[in-house]
């Protein structure tokens, strides 16, 4: 039977601030070698699904690149494969994507030819391991025309979900999107299983809805459970996250790193596919420590490094420390610094000597204290910090920010904007 | 230019690591294979097709190869094409040697129409443009071109010994020779021009070197030398792969593994990043993604996959992919094929080393073959050498200096 998957991959991520400042939230590098919409595509792919389109819209560059043909995951075929859908003009409504069921209501010519009865509809942007044969089972024993899939959350975080309430055969009597208050914990993952058909028609409905925002749990779903549709939801028992904030996605990672980690990367029978650039070996010098710790090929290791998370290509100098820190792709680390309680975008060149995550971390940034009060500190993009410069905790130090553009050293919650800020 | 990569040889001097692979398809530097080198050389060099000759237990060799992704082979037309030995109404004879594997194939290497033929052994260690021999061979207007390089005086025995003059005309040709005025090696790259090959060809040669080239120099044809200065490793016995593969992890390795612009292509398994768990004491290693560390590593390196677990210690070895080395095990101056499982507290590498000449060539090294399950406590002498899946029983946890014990067939006790 063949099956077809939407992949939602045009979001914002505002909350991980610069981290998705220049890339889109699926493309946010993560859990050492993966960026985020890996686990969603190799859930495709391990499920038996390999037609897949990944609509995109804020900032589509590096999740083009890495997306590429889809060869990690073997996407790329000769038909089928992955496709990345990008707004585009042309068809009578054409405009950016208004919101997630816009997206898929301007992709509707994808559906016209294919021969399936569901469409998958899922997010590029959560953490986890699912089966989705499990889910068309589901759906096809319960009769619904929808499904959707739900965890469990836990009671303080139910105003960051779409809440849904279940009567005893899993059908659907309440949606509350973000709510205040609510007698249930289940909350959408974002992973929907539509009738063809009836997601062609609720689509068309939507779009000619005043006043709707177009989005599937904001306004579809409310709509569709008020009038008594067949709508169903499937008990996902295992781990899923949505990495929203700077926070979450630092916490996230770290619990990669301790004796019971959320997930097993390792699974052979259940492989995260993501495109790996071909880097030697990890090589750990003398005079080296790393202990709990991820360090991916291609990193190079004299210092000291404590549970951290080090992904391809990263140098770590002699008598530098690296400590409670998340290094991406290619950042270089000089000799004698010391990196402790930081998020490090690709690329970034730490100078010899400097401290990075210094002083009182309870002065929150002064840019975005919401993201950025927890005494982690985050470095964009390619910056370069020049030998012995201290930076605070809390501090924010842009994409692309080069040697010129420090006048000192960086104060606990300060701010060095880098040459297109995102403000 | 088409390439013809030699990879039929089973290296008995390699003992258990070639017992089910050829000697190219041996995993060489935290988690590439032998024949990587000189593959990334034919893609770096923009060579477009490439026949790889196999023989000797190919499998794993051509699942590693496979239709050529890793080294971007994989076009539409030509690529890379594994060429096995096979039956015809008249020919039934295995390759005799590395001038008959490209006898039996002559018919494929003239189909790919090429004016010359670069002939490469898949069994060393190396990184060469071969775009700048070629260039070399245009100019002198050569016949065959042989890539030289300089070896010790004490190591010429193990080579073809070449002499050249100024204008890098070949002179002489010695296949280890005791004794040679010599300084350089021939490196088993030859450039030929396809004509001169075609005739040799048809006269059934076994040998490269004594029914071809030999031949050519004597008949007065234009054979030259051309010089390669850098890296470049024969890894055919055990010494020279374990010092090979050792010397990466010396301060500054001979031969740099990471180079962006030449990477060493493999085909890569996707496997989480290296694991260094609490308690971890790695120091001048390599380990490769997969591997998950809980104890201590000194001077090795570790293929992916391979686990130490707390309180065992890893020094001067080499272990391939997804090993185990069980808590408290103890493992020095070994080499460990794949899936091997050290049990908690055995000793790998124990006590003195054989003193008998008969050893010599294992160096004091213990070998031990694919898929041995090491008993618990067990304890393994230096110069021993562990056949494939081999058993244990009968030797009381103590296996002495010296010991070989035989492989099983991996369904032994199943079938």
């Amino acid at each position: 039977m063949p099956r077809y998957a939407f992949v939602l991959a045009g979001g914002l991520g505002s909350r991980l601030c610069l981290l998705s400042e220049r890339r889109a939230k699926p493309a946010v590098p993560f859990g050492g070698k993966y960026r985020i919409i890996d686990f969603t595509l190799s859930n495709c792919v391990n499920s038996g699904i390999f037609d897949v389109g990944v609509l995109t819209q804020y900032r589509p560059y590096s999740l083009n690149v890495h997306i590429g043909t889809g060869r990690p995951w073997d996407l790329d075929r000769s038909r089928g494969g992955v496709h990345v859908l990008q707004p585009s003009l042309g068809s009578v409504q054409s405009d950016w994507y208004q919101g997630t069921a816009d997206a898929i209501y301007q992709n509707l010519i994808h559906l016209r030819r294919r021969r399936i009865d569901e469409v998958l509809v899922l997010s590029g942007d959560h953490v986890y391991k699912m089966d989705y044969n499990v889910l068309y089972a589901f759906h096809k024993a319960s009769g619904a025309s929808v499904t959707v899939a739900v965890t469990e959350v836990p009671e303080e975080s139910i105003s960051s979900f779409g809440i849904l309430e279940t009567d005893r055969q899993g059908r659907v009597t309440g949606f509350k999107e973000k709510p205040k208050r609510a007698d249930s914990r289940l909350a959408s993952m974002g992973v929907y299983l539509f009738d063809r058909l009836a997601l062609v028609r609720w689509l068309v409905e939507d779009a000619e809805t005043p006043g709707s925002g177009h989005d599937f749990g904001k306004d579809i779903l409310p709509r569709l459970v008020a009038r008594g549709e067949h709508v169903f939801a499937y008990h996902f028992n295992g781990y899923w996250q949505d990495v929203g904030t700077l926070d979450s996605y630092y916490q996230t990672n770290l619990e990669f790193l301790g004796d019971h980690p959320p997930l097993e990367l390792g699974d052979p029978d259940w492989v995260i596919h993501t495109q790996s650039a071909d880097r030697p070996p990890v090589r750990v010098e003398h005079g080296a420590h790393v202990s709990r710790s991820f360090v991916a090929n291609g990193c190079r290791v004299s210092g000291r490094v404590e549970h951290s998370m080090l992904f391809p290509g990263v140098t770590v100098a002699s008598d530098a420390v690296v400590r409670d820190s998340i290094l991406m792709h290619d950042v270089r680390v000089g000799r004698g610094a010391v990196v402790d309680h930081a998020v490090v975008d690709k690329e970034v060149r730490v100078g010899d000597g400097a401290v990075v995550g210094e002083g009182d971390a309870s002065i929150p940034n002064r840019a975005c204290p919401d993201h950025l009060s927890s005494g982690l500190l985050v470095i964009g993009k390619c910056a370069q910090l020049p030998a012995n410069l201290v930076v605070g905790r809390n501090a924010r130090i842009g994409a692309y920010v080069t040697e010129r553009d420090f006048a000192g050293d960086v104060p606990p919650g300060g701010v060095i904007d880098g040459p297109q800020s995102m403000h | 230019m088409v390439a013809l990569v030699l990879a039929g040889g089973g290296g008995e001097a390699l003992s258990v690591l070639t017992t089910e692979r050829a000697v190219s398809a041996v995993p060489f530097g935290g988690k590439y294979r032998v024949i990587d080198f000189v593959l990334s050389n034919c893609s770096h060099s923009e060579i477009a097709e490439i026949g790889v000759l196999t023989q000797h237990a190919p499998a794993s060799l051509h699942d590693h190869i496979g239709a050529g992704r890793p080294w971007g082979f994989d076009h539409r037309s030509g690529g890379v094409q594994l060429m096995q030995p096979y039956l015809t109404r008249s020919e039934s004879e295995w390759y005799l040697g590395t001038a008959h594997a490209i006898a039996r194939n002559w018919d494929r290497v003239e189909a790919l129409g090429a004016s010359r033929v670069l002939v490469v052994s898949g069994d060393q260690v190396y990184r060469m443009d071969y775009r700048r021999m070629l260039m070399m061979h245009e100019r002198r207007r050569a016949t065959v071109t042989l890539a030289v390089t300089r070896v010790p005086p004490q190591e010429s025995g193990r080579f073809g010994m070449v002499r050249f003059g100024a204008d890098g005309r070949v002179t002489e040709l010695q296949e280890k020779p005791r004794q040679t005025r010599a300084a350089h090696a021939s490196m088993g790259v030859y450039l030929f021009e396809t004509a001169a090959l075609r005739e040799l060809m048809q006269e059934r040669p076994a040998d490269m070197v004594v029914d071809v080239l030999v031949p050519l120099l004597e008949a007065g044809e234009s054979v030259h030398a051309h010089e390669f200065v850098g890296y470049w490793e024969d890894v055919g016995t055990v010494a020279s792969y374990y010092r090979a593969n050792l010397e990466l992890v010396a301060p500054t390795p001979r031969l740099e593994l990471h180079n962006p612009r030449w990477p060493v292509l493999t085909r890569d398994e996707e496997r989480p990043p290296v694991n260094l768990r609490e308690g971890a004491d790695v120091e001048d290693s390599l380990l490769a993604n997969g591997c998950r560390v809980a104890g201590r590593v000194r001077r090795s390196v570790i293929f992916p996959g391979t686990v130490v677990e707390p309180g065992a210690e890893v020094s001067d070895s080499i272990v391939f992919q997804d090993g185990v080395i069980g808590r408290g095990a103890v493992v020095s101056r070994s080499i460990l094929d794949k899936h091997t499982i050290v049990g908690e507290r055995a000793v790998v590498g124990w006590g003195d080393p054989p003193g008998d000449p008969a050893h010599a060539w294992l160096d004091g090294l213990t070998l031990i073959g694919k898929d041995a399950h090491i008993p618990e406590g067990a304890r393994i002498g230096r110069g021993v050498v562990v056949g494939l899946n081999a058993s244990f029983d009968g030797h009381g946890g103590e296996v002495p200096a010296g010991t070989t014990l035989p492989t099983r067939v991996w369904y032994e006790g199943i079938a």
